[in-house]
């Protein structure tokens, strides 16, 4: 149904959209912020408790410590989860059957309690395939799954972005601070990033006779973007959804991706399954659900994808002195000898920081295990 | 009749011609036409007869002659009447009413005297023959007769009908004023022209005045019930006219109140973006009717949602009045005649809508000769061509308007240009005149859009009407209508880019109508209307289908709906003195929900959903489900305290069974359409309203306030989330609303004039509550919360400055207060990104709104014979740029908040537009 809706995300002739910060009224609302999935398979369960912040605001997020989780089976069995920094509680595997209900119970340090209403712990099917065309506007990754029993109907996926980039200039030389410039090692020219998925991925088959899901898009990688200059990767996790779930899922990305359009529904208030047992007019941000993350890695490199990433990296002559060289750096940065005289350089070849070292392109030098 | 008399007088004329100044004339005349006995006379003698042939009209002559002069005979001849004659030394006759003319200059002219005698009745003129005096001055010294004459006028009244034309064209005159001077009384043509005056016998001063054309007087002897046809020239400013202004009192003198009009002329003043004369457009500029935004023609009348609007295109319902999103009306404007919205009086025979009636009345095609006109603009051309099929009986009248907008969709960025979108609408009436006692009347329009916004998802829709109406005037004290149409609309979206998942979408409203309408002038104080009207519903609410041969989409059809609304109305005009007058009318509805259909009943008191459900019944084919009917009260009063100034009130109740389901802000082309059934129940309404109204100036000025309060029940909401497409249970969805609504209007409105125009303020709330006991978490915690088109205050002025006759200046401002929407109160982070939490609806407003537009029209010369005429329309829309925010919003973009504000239109837009008439 998503594709029924009405998606005109940036619309028309004269139509125009400015950044606009409105006068709000800033009130002291902080709700509790439940995400998580109870990982029903095989794997640890992670949930993140943090507090509603103000727009104003400037920390992104505003962490809870100090509870105490557990989670509860309708047929007996209590299992904690530990606290492991960052608002983040985790138990590295639960003993969770499928078909059976749980629930979880919070309590926060200033002695609140919470509990949400019990869930069903869902087998989700395999993801059959994560597949990828490239279209004039880049390349879009799909997920395909099916479910042979037709129960799963709601899925939602989130995925993790690896990808390698390497420098336009092999580096033999190093600018270490001030006016120093040692020789090997030099920069390293192979770096990895990492992104991880920002927005809620859901699909539904409910309108279709079998529960097929047939390329689902999650992500378009845009032309010119350097996730494909040399080789991608993502990994997907697909979890299944109880019906309701995926209404306050689709309702959280209609309030909060899918506005700004002309026919946009009204914005509304959200409704989960967690409620507060001390203050129940207190609402609480998050739905909890538990079922199995089957997960799929692939890899798509820059030649299969027929990428092109252009890099305008021109290098200039400095000569080895202390004033030429502070001119430069840390803009630009040497990666050869232009010129060498008696075993010492005369002049240094210097380019822009981000053809030389990955690093200041947001690169984690260390090699991923999967790689 | 007259010709033969004519030429049996012709025989007995002998002319004995002697000398220059003796001839003498024989003959017998029996009621030979003035103007024929002097022809007569001219052929056999020298004399030479200048007259005003148009005061002589009605003038004959009776008499023997035997070897008379000149003189005597016109003596004997016109001894009885005021027509005066004098002959000069040239063997010139004047022949004048009342005056004498003077043949020569009083003996003593070149003296100089104290004291300079004028003669009563006496008056020296320039000569002039014939017709050359002005025109509309002819017809007022004719006397009309109306009825079967006799020589004494008898007491009592007498109904005069008939219809006023327009000369040239033969089309009728709607909304043409009828005024009787001394009475202080009128009748208001109709949609075809047809008026019915009820008087008292006797001899009065008729004044016939309608915008656009030239007022006319006429001389009336009501003998008895008869008719008398008026023919209104188009008002042709040849030269520097003077303009008198005679009783332009419609606003005083109607009864109804919250009644608007428009005519085309008006309409086509007001600067539109793109130049196109729009007519919804143009409805928003006047006091009271509001819209959400500029790409919405979705119209909120005195704080009714958009489908509490029902728009009448000759009497056929129009379902979605747009094109193009939402940015351009679904009329033609070179076919559409007048508008006129109702906001508060509306007539008894009109129901079915909470809030207004939008009746747009089309022309007629010229029933004598072949015309057309042609328009090309930047983003929409349009043709339309009329005439007669047979001459002064059947004549039609088709046009067409087509867009090409691709190019401008093309200048979008990447990936919008993808984007395509066409639409085009034709429309056709033709009209036939059977005899002076019926008429017939074809109404036929579609509309078509078809878009796709840089997706494999395509969007169409569609409105078809059409309707044959047939008019009968049983005597001159009823007439009748009966009609019988089909409305439809439907839309159609299609994804077929993934063949897994390709799919069709569709969704249709039809209604088949049948009317009666009578007018009855019972007596000269009562004027009844009544009739009966029934709409057959037949409205598929959703049907989704496979779209490929691979696709794996389960078909899935929510159920039909069929219903029948009915309703029986009676109203009487009751002037009970030249003062005061009222308008009472009774509307019964009755509305059956009509099987094959199952309804899910809910268990009581809980709220409704799927969980609720206790039972489900089956209804067979045909079987009457439920039933919903009531009174609908229309009542409104006047009281004239002078010919400039009077106070009116109203009272009405409406009902309305079908509703739109949309939780859009503005109104989506996706939207259905919903009967009210057993779970869902029909909106109703009842509003309050009193007024003043006073003209200023000899009438050229029309001041007027109003003030309404407006209750609201069962109005429908809808939960957070809810789905409305494709959903079988919609009822679990939708809340039970009520509203209220309050407000008082200003308008200021200068009807002629270089400078015309008018000055609107409206101060207006519509307020919401869920007051639904069984929704557990109601909007805002069951409070008071203000609608999306709630803005107070709306200040609008439109005017238009004739510089010359071919150049004329537009210009329209609108300010208004920014609409309510729901802004976040606070931020949280999930599924890797930062995203807005929100609580109350509605409770902040999107920055104020200012615009200005401006526009020049440019006609070319106005020679008669030349085969075209030509005009261009020249101008600007959002002349000072202004980026009028249409939402306010905050967007999680790569996991950070951000704050956005939408324009649609946010820079100055010029425009061209060319048209040409032939």
């Amino acid at each position: 149904m998503r594709r029924l809706k009405f998606l005109f995300l940036l619309f028309v002739f004269a139509t125009c959209r400015d950044k606009y910060d409105f006068p709000l009224r800033e009130t002291d609302v902080s709700l509790l912020v439940v995400e998580g999935v109870l990982n029903a398979g095989q794997g640890p369960t992670t949930i993140s408790l943090s507090r509603t912040l103000k727009l104003s605001d400037k920390a992104t997020i505003k962490p809870i410590t100090k509870a105490k989780l557990t989670v509860e089976g309708k047929n007996g069995g209590t299992f904690p989860l530990s606290e492991t920094g960052n608002g983040n509680y985790t138990n590295a595997q639960l003993p969770l059957v499928f078909g059976q209900e749980y629930r979880l119970r919070i309590q926060t340090s200033d002695n609140k309690e919470y509990l949400s209403d019990y869930v069903i712990a869902k087998q989700t099917p395999a993801i059959d395939s994560i597949s990828w065309k490239k279209k004039n506007d880049g390349v879009t990754i799909y997920a395909n799954t099916h479910d042979a029993n037709n129960k799963t109907r709601y899925y939602k996926w989130d995925y993790d972005e690896t990808w390698e980039i390497r420098s336009f200039y092999y580096t033999e030389f190093r600018w270490t601070s001030g006016t120093t410039i040692i020789r090997s090692p030099g920069y390293h020219s192979v770096c990895w990033k990492y992104a991880r998925s920002t927005s809620i991925n859901l699909g539904s088959t409910v309108q279709l006779q079998s529960d097929v899901v047939s390329e689902a898009p999650l992500i378009v990688i845009p032309s010119l973007s350097d996730k494909l200059s040399v080789r991608y990767s993502i990994i997907v996790r697909q979890q299944s959804l109880t019906k309701e779930a995926y209404e306050y899922l689709q309702l959280m990305k209609k309030n909060t991706e899918s506005i700004g359009s002309i026919f946009d529904a009204q914005p509304s208030e959200l409704k989960g399954n967690i409620k507060c047992v001390t203050n129940p007019e207190e609402g609480v941000v998050g739905y909890l659900t538990a079922s199995s993350i089957p997960e799929k890695r692939i890899f798509i490199t820059a030649g299969e994808a027929g990428w092109f990433f252009p890099q305008d990296c021109p290098f200039v002559e400095v000569p080895n002195q202390p004033d030429s060289i502070a001119s430069w750096v840390p803009g630009y940065l040497p990666f050869s000898a232009a010129k060498e005289m008696f075993g010492s350089v005369a002049r240094y070849n210097f380019a822009p920081a981000s053809c030389v070292d990955c690093v200041t392109r947001g690169g984690d030098v260390n090699r991923p295990s999967y790689w | 009749m007259r010709k033969s008399l004519l030429i049996a007088s012709l025989l007995f004329l002998t002319i004995l011609v002697n000398a220059q100044t003796t001839v003498r004339i024989s003959g017998r005349f029996d009621s030979v036409p003035a103007i024929n006995f002097f022809r007569q006379i001219e052929e056999s003698t020298p004399y030479f007869f200048y007259y005003d042939s148009t005061q002589l009209d009605s003038v004959t002559v009776n008499l023997t002659a035997q070897d008379l002069l000149l003189n005597d005979l016109l003596k004997q001849a016109f001894q009885n009447s005021d027509i005066q004659f004098a002959i000069d030394g040239q063997n010139r006759v004047f022949i004048t009413k009342k005056i004498t003319l003077i043949t020569s200059l009083p003996p003593n002219f070149f003296k100089v005297t104290d004291s300079l005698q004028i003669v009563d009745h006496t008056q020296a003129l320039t000569s002039s023959k014939g017709s050359n005096n002005k025109k509309s001055t002819i017809l007022e010294n004719r006397i009309y007769e109306v009825g079967i004459k006799t020589n004494t006028i008898k007491q009592g009244k007498a109904t005069i009908s008939g219809y006023v034309r327009n000369n040239k064209t033969g089309e009728p005159v709607i909304n043409a004023s009828v005024f009787v001077d001394s009475l202080n009384r009128n009748a208001v043509s109709d949609q075809n022209g047809y008026y019915s005056l009820t008087l008292p016998m006797g001899r009065y001063k008729l004044n016939v005045q309608s915008l656009g054309m030239d007022d006319e007087n006429y001389n009336v002897v009501v003998y008895s019930d008869g008719s008398l046809d008026f023919e209104l020239k188009e008002h042709v400013a040849l030269l520097k006219e003077v303009v008198i202004s005679t009783q332009k009192v419609a606003n005083i003198n109607r009864v109804q109140m919250g009644v608007e009009r428009l005519n085309i002329e008006a309409i086509k003043t007001v600067p539109t973006v793109f130049g196109e004369a729009d007519i919804i457009r143009a409805v928003t500029t006047l006091p009271g009717v509001k819209t959400v935004g500029e790409a919405s023609t979705g119209l909120n009348v005195r704080g009714g949602s958009a489908d509490q609007n029902l728009v009448l295109m000759n009497g056929a319902t129009v379902y979605n009045p747009s094109h193009f999103f939402g940015m351009f009306s679904a009329f033609n404007p070179e076919i559409v005649k007048d508008i006129e919205l109702y906001k508060s009086s509306i007539p008894a025979k009109f129901g079915g809508r909470l809030s207004s009636v939008l009746d747009i009345g089309l022309r007629e095609g010229n029933k004598k000769d072949i015309t057309g006109s042609a328009g090309i603009g930047l983003v929409t051309s349009r043709f339309n061509i009329e005439g007669p099929l047979v001459k002064n009986k059947t004549s039609f009248i088709l046009g067409g308007r087509s867009t090409y907008a691709n190019w401008l969709l093309k200048m979008l960025p990447h990936p919008y240009n993808d984007s395509k979108a066409s639409f085009y609408d034709v429309n056709m009436v033709v009209s036939h005149r059977m005899n002076p006692k019926n008429d017939l009347y074809f109404t036929g329009y579609i509309s078509n859009d078809h878009f796709n916004l840089a997706s494999d998802t395509t969007y169409g829709y569609r409105n078809l009407n059409f309707n044959i109406r047939w008019k009968h005037q049983f005597n001159t004290k009823l007439l009748s209508y009966f009609s019988v149409g089909s409305d439809q609309y439907q839309y159609q979206v299609d994804s077929k880019e993934n063949k897994v998942n390709a799919y069709k979408l569709t969704f249709d409203i039809n209604q088949l109508n049948l009317r009666s309408d009578f007018a009855y002038s019972f007596n000269s104080d009562h004027n009844f209307e009544f009739g009966f009207n029934t709409i057959r519903y037949n409205l598929h609410p959703g049907s989704y289908q496979p779209n490929s041969e691979q696709s794996l989409v389960t078909p899935d059809v929510v159920p039909n709906e069929q219903a029948f609304e009915s309703a029986a109305y009676f109203s009487d005009r009751y002037t009970v003195s030249t003062k005061l007058s009222l308008n009472g009318g009774i509307r019964y509805s009755v509305f059956n929900y009509l099987g094959p259909h199952s309804i899910n009943s809910y268990a009581p008191g809980s709220p409704k959903d799927e969980s609720t459900i206790v039972s489900t019944k089956e209804y067979g084919v045909g079987k009457i489900i439920n039933t919903y009917h009531g009174p609908e009260y229309r009542f409104s009063v006047r009281y004239a305290f002078s010919l400039s100034f009077s106070v009116k009130a109203g009272f009405n109740s409406q009902r309305q069974y079908i509703h739109m389901m949309s939780n859009t802000t503005a109104i989506a082309p996706t939207d259905i359409w919903k009967l009210s059934d057993p779970n869902v129940k029909p909106q109703q309404g009842n509003q309050a309203s009193i007024g003043l109204y006073k003209n200023l100036k000899s009438n050229t000025i029309e001041s007027s306030v109003e003030v309404y309060y407006k209750k609201i029940r069962d109005y429908l909401d809808y939960k957070p989330g809810a789905k409305l497409i494709l959903n079988h249970h919609v009822e679990t969805d939708v809340i039970n609303t009520r509203g209220k609504a309050y407000g008082a209007e200003l308008m200021i409105k200068k009807t002629s004039g270089k400078l015309n125009g008018w000055i609107g303020y409206t101060y207006s709330r519509i307020l919401l509550q869920m007051d639904d006991s069984t929704v557990s978490a109601p909007v805002n915690g069951g409070r008071w919360y203000p609608a999306n088109y709630d803005k107070p205050h709306d200040v609008t002025v439109v005017g238009n400055f004739k510089v010359n006759h071919r150049f004329s200046l537009s210009m329209n401002v609108t300010y208004s207060t920014g609409r309510p929407i729901t802004l976040p109160i606070g931020r949280f982070y999930y599924a890797g990104s930062q995203r807005v939490l929100y609580a109350d609806r509605n409770s902040y407003r999107i920055p104020d709104y200012f615009r200005t537009d401006f526009a020049m029209n440019i006609d070319g010369n106005y020679k008669v014979k030349q085969k075209t005429h030509n005009s261009w329309t020249i101008g600007v829309y959002n002349l000072t740029g202004r980026r009028n925010a249409y939402s306010v919003y905050y967007v999680s973009e790569n996991g950070l908040v951000k704050g956005y504000k939408l324009s649609i239109f946010g820079s100055a837009i010029p425009f061209i537009n060319f048209n040409i008439r032939f």
